[in-house]
């Protein structure tokens, strides 16, 4: 005779064993790395001497880093913005428009998904060589938005699927204009889209290395490749704490989207 | 009524389709690249006459050959790991009736996930390394003398790809369990089938064309990874992705370097198109 707790305990012992140990494996480095950003010393010592915020110091007192901190600032935001103004309408007409070539536009739009990232930023160092492009910033925010643009769409597309149409025929029939029924009627109904679009694009564009290496230049680069040059010059703790502010940054912005919209609702517009 | 909204839906597209002429000219411009030789001026230029030169070298070359073939296995075998891994993990988060757990592994994930692929490289250099976290306790407990390596070699990178992969790959496996329906599961278990009997003849091939979607995925991520064995190989491992870069960087020949890209993006291609058609057929066979 099968009891009722045994059917509500679907999975055994070994999925559930499995299960910790892998969340075990994604968090201890994450752990290491931020007690690392507080150690006192230069290598890692278990269990730590003594608590120290001198990595930190130096993160914020590094010329390079704050600079590098800066331009990927404002290539996020200029990149999330960008991606959404150019990404909304695109997704309503790949969803609701009806023209030849759709789904052509579609692949190719999404396409950078595919190629691997090192082929991309190689070809747009090719383009930007070939264009003369000189200007550090501007090629990186050309490269990293056509990179990142497909986040977007892919977000936006998803949650428009699955959008009931007839509510918005029912505010058309109802007198609303065009423009009164897409913003009072489906633009509300994408905000989860929006928001799960926008933190992909964000996360893309902060941390993209692949595509960044080829486009910076010696005055404008972006933390991840700051981060790989010092890593690969000078051997203390520095990146560490950039590491544990990117950390804290994460964890927030996954706090704000469970408020904002719940994150199993987020994973189902990737 | 919609319909006639989105009459111009092409027009609502052209933004988008300028960013896509922007890409179509780069690649474009980049594989015809990749028929020339390196000029004499240095830097990108180009020189000699246009012909397959670099293509013949290639798949005349052992060495090329040896290093897409590693990156081609080394990718399955961590797409391997990394389902056995986080298929447990993705019927946790779709069936444990835990909201807490649920939670918890949702967190670990997301925050994995989103705090950066530098910041997770580094971790493990710093966890792996010979006077790293690991290293330092097998010492304290007096298991090794000398430190045993872990990074510059295949371990550590293979270590940190699957930390890299595993919430690509949990994620996108969450939704496909979920379209599984709970009832169907509870039938075969109240008729008298194990646990293990009702995962095994049930679930998994309900779950089969989600499980190819997510290896798909996973393979095509590892197959184009670059940062983690650029970190953490330091040059002693190389990738596809990580050759292309030394033949620019190193050797500048930009050429070369563009012809071995459209190789590799060929055989990436191919791959994910392999992985689709066996996509449709575990769907055709589920379906049955």
């Amino acid at each position: 005779m099968l009891k009722r707790t045994d059917l509500e305990r679907p999975y055994g012992a070994v999925i559930f064993a499995v299960a910790w140990a892998g969340c075990l494996f994604l968090l201890v480095p994450i752990a290491c790395i931020v007690l690392f950003s507080f150690s006192d010393t230069v290598y890692f010592r278990w269990p730590p001497a003594a608590f120290s915020l001198r990595w930190y110091a130096n993160f914020f007192a590094s010329e390079q880093f704050m600079r590098a901190a800066m331009n990927s600032l404002i290539i996020a935001v200029v990149v999330t913005s960008a991606s959404l103004l150019i990404g909304l309408p695109a997704a309503l007409g790949l969803v609701r428009g009806r023209f030849p070539g759709r789904n052509l536009i579609a692949s190719l739009l999404l396409s950078p998904l595919i190629v691997p990232g090192v082929v991309t930023g190689m070809a747009f160092l090719v383009l930007f060589a070939n264009l003369r492009v000189e200007f550090g910033l501007a090629r990186l925010l050309v490269g990293l938005f056509i990179f990142a643009l497909p986040f977007a769409v892919r977000a936006l597309v998803a949650n428009l699927i699955g959008l009931d149409t007839r509510i918005e025929e029912a505010a058309r029939n109802l007198g609303a204009s065009p423009w009164r029924s897409f913003f009072h009627v489906t633009l509300p109904q994408l905000k989860p889209g929006l928001l799960a679009g926008a933190t992909f694009v964000f996360v893309e564009a902060i941390d993209n290395f692949s595509i960044a290496v080829f486009l910076v230049d010696t005055q404008t680069t972006t933390l991840p490749v700051e981060a790989y040059f010092y890593i690969r010059d000078f051997d203390d703790p520095t990146v560490a704490a950039m590491a544990a502010i990117l950390i804290a940054f994460s964890a927030l912005l996954v706090f704000a989207v469970e408020r904002m919209i719940g994150f199993e609702k987020f994973l189902r517009m990737q | 009524m919609t319909q006639d909204r989105y009459r111009c839906g092409f027009c609502l597209l052209l933004p988008a389709c300028a960013a896509i002429v922007v890409l179509f000219a780069a690649y474009g411009w980049f594989f015809w690249a990749s028929l020339f030789r390196p000029g004499a001026e240095g830097g990108l230029a180009l020189g000699g006459a246009p012909g397959l030169h670099n293509y013949v070298r290639i798949l005349s070359s052992p060495e090329e050959l040896a290093i897409l073939g590693d990156t081609l296995w080394v990718s399955l075998e961590l797409t391997a790991v990394t389902l056995v891994i986080g298929l447990p993990m993705a019927l946790a988060i779709a069936r444990s009736h835990s909201k807490l757990f649920r939670g918890f592994i949702l967190f670990s994930l997301a925050v994995t996930f989103l705090s950066g692929g530098v910041t997770r490289a580094y971790a493990w250099l710093i966890m792996l390394g010979n006077r790293g976290l690991i290293n330092s306790w097998l010492q304290q407990l007096g298991l090794t003398s000398s430190p045993i390596q872990m990074v510059h070699n295949w371990t550590g990178v293979s270590i940190a790809l699957v930390h890299f992969l595993l919430p690509f790959l949990v994620f996108t496996l969450v939704g496909a369990i979920k379209n599984v329906p709970v009832s169907v599961e509870e039938a075969a278990r109240n008729l008298g089938a194990s646990r293990m009997r009702t995962f095994l003849l049930i679930t998994l091939p309900l779950l089969s064309s989600g499980i190819v979607v997510a290896a798909a995925l996973t393979y095509s991520l590892a197959l184009s990874a670059f940062l983690f064995p650029m970190l953490l190989g330091g040059g002693r491992v190389r990738m596809v992705a990580n050759y292309i870069y030394e033949r620019i960087f190193v050797s500048y020949d930009l050429p070369f370097a563009a012809a071995t890209s459209v190789v590799f993006l060929a055989v990436a291609v191919s791959v994910i198109a392999s992985f689709s058609a066996l996509e449709r057929l575990a769907r055709r066979a589920s379906a049955r």
